[in-house]
């Protein structure tokens, strides 16, 4: 099944290519095993089998000693800036497609499909595009009001947040021993530390990356975050969410070179019901990559963007 | 042929690999694009993102101006085949980006033909232009 999926997509890329001809260019010098890096997990793996590109290292999944799945490893991840084109309701629903000219409103119904149309990759529930999340009146005006030309805290060198940096497009290093799992993020170069045997959360402060606790189901590790300090977003896009977030993180992985990956927001400040984004396409997926390792990053090394004012810093109400 | 659409569509795939340090809107009009024939002055290989400093002659009255456009990290560009030596000062290059919101002479990379006639991905985020992953 997924090896179909992989196909699919290897063919609609190619045709997007030929279609943005203008567009066109050819990478310098590439370097051995770098292709699904760059694919970030959607043809990163089974798709080189028709394309030639980078396939994982095959084989079972890797266990701890104590029998625990090992997650340790070099991933891959699709660069997710937009996370309700992927979002549904806990029971699989898609939402409705959003307006691109007015953000937070329904779009008004497509024009019907042309038949001479070369055929596309679609998405799910039609066309891929952005979706109206079940905002409650608050996380709808956020989201309304929400214009990064304001105030960028990425732009600013700010922590991205615990969400956003698993959506970013730069690789994810994971540490994992009988205790704890490290998420070491390349961008920035941040890390985010928490245990996994099952211990309760600790009553800290909000902070940017939160207050992460796991525990085990079976193969499936279960990481649920709580404690944010509310200054984030969910992706690139900007999607809201408030510090009564609680983010649920579901990682399995089905053999060696790859983890599904599966996340549930519960935000009750910003949504009327809890929504997922779960792996049932290949956005979700991520790729191993045993050759490589995260680089340094320093965010702040020349900010110019910054530093010249086209970026300007964001304004927090306790500031 | 198939060679040929296997080559692009690595390069194509490559590209999925942005650059999101900050939101692309924040900083650079996607409607405004600009296409700059200069020599490079400068190459900063420094993150969160490359700057490559060009000075662009004005065909017409002759008067030079001094541009700097920004591209993808290091990081990202040296996975992608790029090193900090491919591109020296007094090269001669085309950028095709986007312009910077404040007016200013500074765009957003998407595209650099190179002295060689290669044209190659600059990391650009500008999510009209990137191909899409």
């Amino acid at each position: 099944m997924k090896a179909r999926k992989y196909g699919s997509f290897l063919t609609a890329a190619i045709t997007a290519t030929v279609v943005t001809g203008a567009l066109l260019f050819v990478p310098l010098k590439p370097l051995a095993g770098q292709d699904a890096a760059k694919a970030g997990g959607k043809g990163g793996g089974k798709g080189g089998a028709k394309g030639g590109g980078y396939q994982p290292p095959a084989g079972p999944t890797p266990r701890k000693a104590d029998g625990k799945v090992d997650f340790s490893g070099y991933w891959a991840r699709p660069y997710t800036p937009d996370m309700s084109q992927f979002a549904t309701d806990m029971n699989g629903k898609p939402f409705p497609n959003e307006d691109r000219a007015a953000r937070g409103q329904i779009a008004p119904p497509p024009p019907p499909p042309d038949p001479n149309a070369a055929p596309g990759r679609g998405g799910r529930g039609g066309g891929g595009g952005s979706r109206v999340l079940p905002y409650t009146a608050w996380g709808a005006s956020n989201w309304k009001a929400y214009d990064p030309t304001n105030g960028d805290y990425t732009g600013a060198c700010l922590p991205f947040g615990l969400m956003r940096s698993i959506n970013s497009p730069d690789p994810l290093q994971v540490m994992q021993d009988g205790n704890f799992m490290a998420y070491l993020f390349e961008q920035n170069t941040w890390f985010h530390l928490f245990p996994i045997d099952g211990r309760p959360h600790t009553k800290g402060i909000g902070t940017w990356f939160g207050d992460s606790v796991g525990h085990f189901d079976g193969d499936t590790l279960i990481i649920e975050t709580v404690n944010f300090n509310g200054k984030t977003r969910l992706d690139t896009n900007g999607h809201p969410h408030s510090d009564q977030l609680v983010l649920t993180e579901k990682w399995t992985r089905p053999d060696l070179g790859h983890v599904t990956y599966e996340m549930d927001v519960h935000d009750p400040k910003t949504y009327t019901q809890d929504w997922k984004v779960i792996d049932d396409m290949a956005p979700r997926q991520f790729v191993l990559h045993n050759d490589q390792h995260i680089m340094e990053y320093s965010c702040e090394e020349n900010n110019k963007a910054l530093y010249e004012g086209r970026i300007k810093p964001p304004k927090y109400d306790d500031q | 042929m198939k060679a040929k659409l296997a080559v692009f569509a690595m390069g194509l795939l490559s590209a999925a690999s942005m650059f999101a340090h900050h939101s692309f809107s924040a900083e650079f009009d996607s409607t405004k694009m600009v296409t700059l024939k200069g020599t490079v002055t400068k190459v900063d290989w420094l993150n969160p993102h490359i700057w490559i400093y060009l000075d662009v002659k004005d065909d017409k009255t002759g008067a030079v101006a001094s541009w700097q456009c920004e591209g993808g990290a290091p990081n990202s560009l040296t996975r992608n085949g790029w090193t900090k030596n491919d591109l020296k000062k007094g090269d001669a290059i085309t950028i095709n980006g986007t312009l910077a919101k404040d007016a200013s002479k500074t765009c957003n990379a998407s595209q650099v033909a190179l002295p060689d006639g290669r044209r190659v991905f600059a990391g650009s985020s500008n999510p009209d232009l990137a191909p899409k992953d």
